[in-house]
């Protein structure tokens, strides 16, 4: 044993001595080929190494440090043909000066992701489906919540606040998220109810969102059930930089004069404003913002501050620290579901007056450091801090805080051209402190490992797996804990290359949840009939199961296609029933569910690309084993259109999304509420459309652009008793120093 | 170029319509009268009190919890689960909106006491029940539709002589 610690001291010891000699740099501006504009956010990435940066607004790139040597050296940006620049030879002491221009590709694959593999992957070499949300498909859209920002994304529908990819996720009350959602790789969901929090993102920071479909706790462990979001925030600027957004937008009037509430027209507006810079090795980034939305609907209002900053300091061209630092505050009103569908727009009477506050961050912590060209390693933590308290009329009714932390450490170690292992250890700390839900502490550990393999150049072999151990405690630490039996999830995947415009996938998955502490512990009186929401801490974990089969291929030069089949099946989802010997609610492990289903996805373009188009379409059949009835919550067609024009400054985007109607429902919680008409939905079928222009072109450093949101005023319900916006049209305005 | 233009005439024709809309004001369901026996009214023991409409019966205890909380719902109740009918009332006039159907028995339940926890469903006491014209001493029952509500479903109510009970 002690040979083998001292074999691996001398190998990083080595490494590090390396690292100190003969080398050289590379750097320069991406742009443009057409247009001559510099490109931000353009992956660079020295093959064969673990070294790769991005452009920042300027489309500046720098990446110092590399041994002496011959190199090939990538750029990629999705919407641009992907370019290596091969052979490149870095001589010692050197600084190479290399410019490069990308062209817009008619489709673009050779994109790069992070969180199908934990680490820097080309698209075309995941075995699992991904999709990616850049933050200008964010700005182009003037989404302001996260939520907002993933409504077009193939195969995810939101139902209120709960994200269902392929239908994992029904609505389960707001409590227990059955996707993960990550910010910047690390797990950010709430430590009392395990949901997402979707306003607390910086939305203007994100550099871009990746969705992973299907299970993925092999990687990242409980609650990627049906898969996994990662929001990867954007890097500090290599130079100053001033960035803007305003936007303003009203309301339309809805047209049956019985659902009109308000005498006066209701805004929804925000602005962000961010400073970022670099001064040798230190860079920050200060960024506020303020959105108000007055909304649609009676006491629904939401007023928000946010406050986010980054701090990065490099050690040497081999190290670097970041500290990040996001806290939102946010006052909404209390609207659950509405009195009825005469008056959709008003909250059921015993909301009227209640709102809730809420105050919402969190903190991080990130250091990496390359040994080698051949082994880095990162050391990261977070801690979430959560607080709400609701009242009514100025009485507060419930109060909660939790405070969860969480450590991670990562390696990644190419041992050949032709293997690289990725692996690592995590831990957490949850503190949970609530009228609600009582006060509980928390802890979790977890080992995780994953080889990638490629037996030849064709051919690439992924397997992994992760083992995750969880205990919670009823009071304190000395307390009976609640027993989750510990958890280990493998996952396989394999990608073939069949030809240069064809790639076929597949991949198998394994996926958990352990019970949120408010599905453990809740006790509260519901107010209805005496009945009573009592804790269930004997709950076991939900478990599923992801299989998938997939190709992608070029039809032509203007049409790219990728198709998937997929199954999943889930064992003990954890559904809140009634149980009537003692007329009590209680969340129990009662459903036994399997969707199956297919996805297709076609980009295209025409006339130099001055038109572009997306266009996808899933069909799932969620079948509820337990009763053999169809899984409740869940759509079975989602089709989604996106259509882009660009004629010099100018921009143009129709947005279309078609989600077939829920066919199957909760109605207890319809007749338990009671939620007035709640039984009443329809599919959902909205066009969203904007056009913009930028100013650049006349020497200001901005774009104006108008956008409507719902443009055919169609009324439809994401969730039960809850009508979803109107026709709203918005003003903006965006741009940077 | 044909393929967008398709796409986008099938997007146009789809989203063409308006979506939900303030429900018909139709009241459908059945609706009739609840008369109450003269001085029958207990004086305490009077919790909730409703109309119900049942598509199962005959019940019994295990029937009665799955028609009232289970999946589907086949047990339904006026004005809601929430609220309950007046008290010390000569008669009632109602109307009870429901989805098509046949309802095999409908009447008037009583909640005698508020614990639902101790007692179960030994809280409840069906106190009248809407009788089959033919033989007075089975339930009637009701064939809803979606067109026209049905009327004249009369139920009388002696709190002194309750019928024999479902459970």
């Amino acid at each position: 044993m002690k040979k083998i610690i001292f074999n691996i001291a001398l190998l990083l010891v080595f490494h590090v001595s390396i690292a100190q000699t003969n080398r050289g740099s590379v750097g320069g501006i991406v742009t443009d080929v057409k247009s001559q504009e510099p490109l931000a956010g353009v992956n660079v990435l020295l093959r064969g190494t673990v070294r790769g940066t991005t452009t920042d607004a300027q489309g500046m790139y720098l990446l110092k440090g590399i041994p002496a040597g011959t190199y090939d050296l990538s750029f990629s940006l999705i919407g641009y043909t992907a370019r290596t620049i091969n052979k490149l030879s870095i001589q010692p002491d050197s600084a190479i000066n290399l410019d490069v221009s990308l062209a817009q590709a008619p489709i673009q694959t050779e994109q790069v992701v992070v969180t199908a593999g934990r680490r820097e992957q080309s698209l075309r070499d995941v075995p699992v489906s991904v999709s990616t949300v850049t933050s200008k498909m964010i700005a182009d859209r003037l989404s302001v919540t996260l939520d907002d920002a993933i409504r077009y994304v193939p195969g995810v529908n939101m139902m209120a606040d709960q994200v269902n990819i392929r239908g994992s996720s029904g609505y389960s009350r707001s409590v227990g998220s059955r996707v993960l959602v990550l910010i910047d790789g690390l797990p950010f969901l709430t430590g009392d109810t395990g949901e997402i929090n979707w306003e607390t993102f910086p939305m203007f920071q994100i550099d871009r969102i990746e969705i992973v479909k299907g299970a993925g706790s092999a990687l990242y462990g409980s609650s990627a059930l049906g898969g996994v979001i990662n929001v990867i925030t954007k890097d500090i600027s290599q130079s100053p930089e001033i960035r803007f957004k305003l936007f303003s937008g009203i309301y339309d009037k809805p047209v049956y004069n019985k659902w009109d509430w308000s005498s006066s027209p209701r805004f929804n507006s925000g602005g962000y404003l961010s400073y970022s810079n670099r001064t040798g090795s230190f860079g920050y980034l200060l960024s506020v913002s303020r959105t108000v939305d007055e909304s649609y609907r009676e006491n629904d209002v939401y007023h928000r501050w946010g406050l986010y900053s980054k701090l990065s300091y490099d050690f040497s061209q081999f190290q670097d620290l970041t500290l990040t630092f996001n806290f939102q505050w946010r006052n909404h009103g209390n609207y659950f579901w509405w009195k009825s569908l005469d008056e959709p727009t008003r909250p059921a009477d015993s909301q009227l007056n209640g709102n809730v506050d809420s105050h919402r961050g969190y903190a991080s912590l990130a250091y990496k450091n390359v040994l080698s060209d051949v082994f880095f390693y990162s050391l990261k933590a977070i801690y979430c801090s959560n607080f709400w308290q609701d009242d009514s009329s100025g009485r507060v009714n419930n109060t909660s805080s939790s405070h969860l932390t969480q450590l991670e450490a990562q390696a990644t170690y190419t041992t050949s051209s032709s293997n690289v292992l990725t692996f690592g250890a995590a831990g957490n700390y949850d503190r949970v402190i609530s009228d609600i839900f009582g006060s509980h502490p928390g802890i979790g550990a977890a080992v995780f490992a994953q080889d990638e393999f490629t037996p030849f150049q064709s051919l690439k072999l992924t397997a992994g797996v992760r083992y995750d151990w969880q205990r919670i405690w009823k009071e304190i630490f000395t307390s009976p804990a609640s027993v989750s039996p510990s958890q280990l999830n493998p996952k396989i995947g394999l990608v073939y290359t069949f030809d240069p415009i064809t790639t076929f996938r597949a991949s198998y998955g394994q996926g958990f949840r352990y019970p949120s502490i408010s599905e453990l512990f809740t006790s509260v009186s519901t107010g209805v009939s005496q009945i009573s929401i009592v804790p269930n801490d004997t709950l076991k974990p939900e478990r599923s199961t992801s299989f998938e089969i997939g190709v992608s291929r070029w039809l032509a030069d203007n049409f790219f296609l990728d198709l998937a089949i997929f199954q999943s099946s889930y064992y003990d989802l954890i559904e809140a029933g009634v149980n009537p010997n003692r007329f009590e609610i209680i969340f129990s492990n009662v459903t036994r569910a399997r969707i199956r289903g297919l996805e297709a996805g076609l980009k295209t373009n025409w006339l130099n690309r001055m038109i572009s188009a997306d266009f996808s379409y899933t069909y799932i059949d969620p079948v509820d084993l337990s009763n053999n009835s169809v899984l409740r919550f869940r759509s079975r067609n989602l089709f989604y259109a996106s259509i882009t024009g660009n004629y010099r400054q100018l921009r143009a985007e129709v947005n279309f999304r078609y989600v077939s109607r829920v066919e199957a429902i909760d109605e207890n919680l319809v007749r338990l509420a009671p939620i007035v008409d709640g039984d009443q939905r329809v599919e959902c079928k909205v066009v969203d459309a904007g056009i913009s222009y930028n100013l650049l072109g006349i020497g200001l450093p901005f774009s104006v652009g108008l956008t409507v949101k719902n443009l055919t005023n169609y009324y439809y319900v994401e969730l039960i008793g809850n009508l979803a916006p109107l026709r709203t049209y918005y003003l903006s305005i965006e741009g940077s120093l | 170029m044909r393929f967008l233009v398709f796409i986008i005439l099938c997007v146009v024709f789809i989203a063409c319509d308006a979506g939900l809309a303030p429900p018909s004001p139709v009241e459908l369901g059945f609706g009739g009268t609840v008369y109450f026996a003269p001085g029958s009214w207990p004086a305490d023991s009077l919790i909730s009190l409703w109309i119900f409409a049942s598509q199962v019966y005959p019940l019994d205890s295990s029937k009665v919890y799955a028609g009232l909380f289970g999946n589907p719902v086949t047990i339904f109740l006026y004005p809601s689960i929430t609220s309950s009918l007046p008290f010390y009332v000569d008669s009632l006039e109602y109307s009870f909106p429901l989805r098509p159907g046949i309802y095999k028995y409908i009447g008037v339940i009583q909640q005698k006491d508020s614990d639902l926890q101790g007692l179960g469903i030994r809280v409840f006491k069906v106190v009248g029940f809407y009788q089959d014209p033919a033989d007075p001493s089975l339930p009637g029952f009701v064939e809803a539709n979606d067109s026209v509500q049905v009327k004249g479903i009369n139920i009388n109510v002696d709190f002194n002589n309750p019928p024999p009970q479902p459970f």
